[in-house]
């Protein structure tokens, strides 16, 4: 809960921007600058604070930032880790999950591959509350919309 | 093959702006007009486009990031109702939008409708992301929206705007070119910055800056590991240092680098600046010869190993370790050596890294920014 001195320091949000940077690969180049460069925020620094932050990750991964720009072309930011489609994707090593999912299975994951995407996903902002438990269950659930099968071993 | 590529991007750039005296200006193009025409206050005449076919020589070493600069980019701006905008964008990014921005400031209509504009890369379907992302949302009927192609000149203009004039400690100002420095008498660093990196006001910048201003007697032999735009190789020459080198893997950044140099009255004799390739650590000369500005500053003789008196290399953590070993390989054994660009929280993986090739390691910070100094060792390599 943001406190009254909060309150009245606020300031003033000139817009929320939202961006897909690959990690590492910030530059001042379509789609940052434009979108950046609008209200007059500092491309650079962004570019060099947001590639400071993403260093942990493997190069090129899609990053989803969200960018708050108040009125005094100043900025915040939050940086998610990609998201658990994306991963899902990655780990089944294919390019678009099933055209029908619930009917028609795409490929199938083990276990051990859940629990590995939802350690990187605790870390996030949002998850950081749920039990690993929970985390994978909702990525188990993610994967049966993309007609992606979860068993315990694969052979 | 390819210049008859470039004659058709041309045409369909100057059908779409307008432009007739494209033509004349394209066989010359020169790296130079890029950065003299973007001065706000001179007439903009769209430089990026000039310097698009000189931007496909680089693009056998560098990163592709120079061919996509300056491509071309689809801005849609859609009206939807306020309630679903957030979950809308989402959705937006999801099938295909580079980027999503919602404006606070409801000018387009008073009622409950908000603008969402939107960045798309040239090939994407606009109409299908759309239709796509409003099903999904739940939106009965698809929004309306218009389509712009944007103007990359634009926002390269409206950062360079945002620059003052940044005092980073007592008499070391750093001014960009078009405002005047509010202290004649201090010492002051003119800049263009460009697209490079490097304009004074980045706490890494400053950290840089003020251990320069430690380190730096006068006479030392200095080189900018990753110079972006030449701010530190400039720096240290006005402090003392007799010679400076400044090396990128970013064709933009040497080029910027070239001309904040110029703008600081300084000549090639004491400052050089050398484009290296990303794989390799060492000058590849001969993929020099496509540049256009081949002046004195490429002749550089490959013996300079080993002989520079102070190192700084302000990059990223990653490249800071993978190249650890090329860095404190320029310098002379004693030579002191500065790392900055990464963050506080990174600052044991880089002590890790580099404590067995230099002494004296001391660490110092500024908000969440850190920077790195010590010694190279003596003994050994």
């Amino acid at each position: 809960m943001s406190t009254l001195k909060e309150i009245l320091t606020r300031r003033p949000v000139a817009a929320t921007i939202r961006l897909t940077v690959p990690a590492g690969g910030a530059r001042p180049a379509p789609p940052v600058g434009p979108a950046l460069g609008q209200y007059r925020l500092n491309l650079m620094a962004f570019c060099k604070d947001f590639n400071a932050r993403t260093q942990k990750y493997k190069p090129d991964t899609p990053m989803s930032v969200t960018i708050t720009a108040f009125k005094d072309n100043t900025f915040e930011f939050t940086v998610k880790s990609p998201s658990v489609t994306w991963y899902l994707k990655k780990a089944a090593g294919i390019e678009s999950g099933s055209s029908r999912p619930g009917h028609l299975v795409a490929t199938t994951l083990s276990v051990r591959h859940i629990y590995e995407i939802a350690k990187i996903k605790q870390s996030d902002p949002y998850c950081q509350y749920m039990s690993l438990e929970s985390i994978c269950k909702s990525i188990i659930g993610t994967a049966s919309t993309m007609g992606i099968k979860v068993v315990k071993d694969l052979d | 093959m390819a210049l008859r590529h470039f004659f058709k991007h041309l045409t369909i750039l100057t059908s779409s702006y307008g432009f007739c005296t494209l033509s004349s200006r394209f066989i010359h193009p020169s790296l130079t007009t890029l950065f003299n025409n973007i001065n706000p206050k001179t007439q903009p005449l769209i430089p990026a486009k000039f310097s698009l076919p000189l931007s496909h020589c680089y693009t056998s070493l560098s990163h592709p990031s120079t061919s996509t600069l300056l491509s071309p980019y689809l801005s849609v701006r859609i009206r939807c109702p306020k309630d679903i905008a957030d979950v809308f964008s989402e959705a937006l990014m999801c099938f295909g939008a580079s980027s999503t921005t919602v404006d606070e400031d409801d000018n387009c209509d008073t009622s409950n409708e908000i603008c969402i504009e939107s960045i798309f890369p040239e090939s994407e379907d606009v109409d299908v992301c759309i239709s796509l992302a409003a099903d999904s949302v739940g939106l009965k009927m698809i929004p309306s929206y218009e389509v712009k192609t944007g103007e990359h000149y634009d926002w390269i203009k409206k950062t360079q705007e945002s620059f003052d004039p940044v005092e980073v400690t007592e008499g070391l100002w750093i001014v960009p070119v078009w405002k005047t420095p509010p202290d004649v008498k201090a010492t002051n660093i003119i800049l263009n910055p460009g697209l490079a990196f490097g304009t004074g006001e980045h706490p890494t910048t400053r950290l840089c800056l003020l251990l320069l201003q430690r380190l730096i007697i006068g006479g030392e032999r200095f080189l900018d590991y990753g110079t972006g735009s030449g701010i530190l190789a400039i720096a240290a020459l006005k402090f003392g240092a007799s010679f400076s080198v400044g090396i990128d893997i970013d064709p933009l950044a040497i080029t910027s680098a070239r001309h904040n140099a110029a703008l600081n009255d300084i000549g090639p004799e004491n400052f050089q600046l050398r484009l290296v390739s990303s794989n390799t650590s060492s000058p590849s000369a001969d993929e020099h010869k496509d540049i256009q500005e081949q002046t004195s500053f490429e002749a550089v003789a490959e013996s300079e190993h080993e002989t520079y008196d102070v190192i700084v290399a302000n990059i990223l953590l990653n490249p800071l370790l993978e190249l650890a070993d090329d860095i404190v390989s320029h310098a002379r054994p004693g030579a002191a050596i500065g790392l900055s660009g990464i963050l506080s929280e990174q600052v044991p993986c880089i002590i890790d890294r580099y404590s067995p090739l230099l002494d004296n390691i001391s660490v110092s910070e500024i908000d969440d920014w850190a920077c790195l100094s010590g010694t190279k060792k003596l003994s050994g390599n």
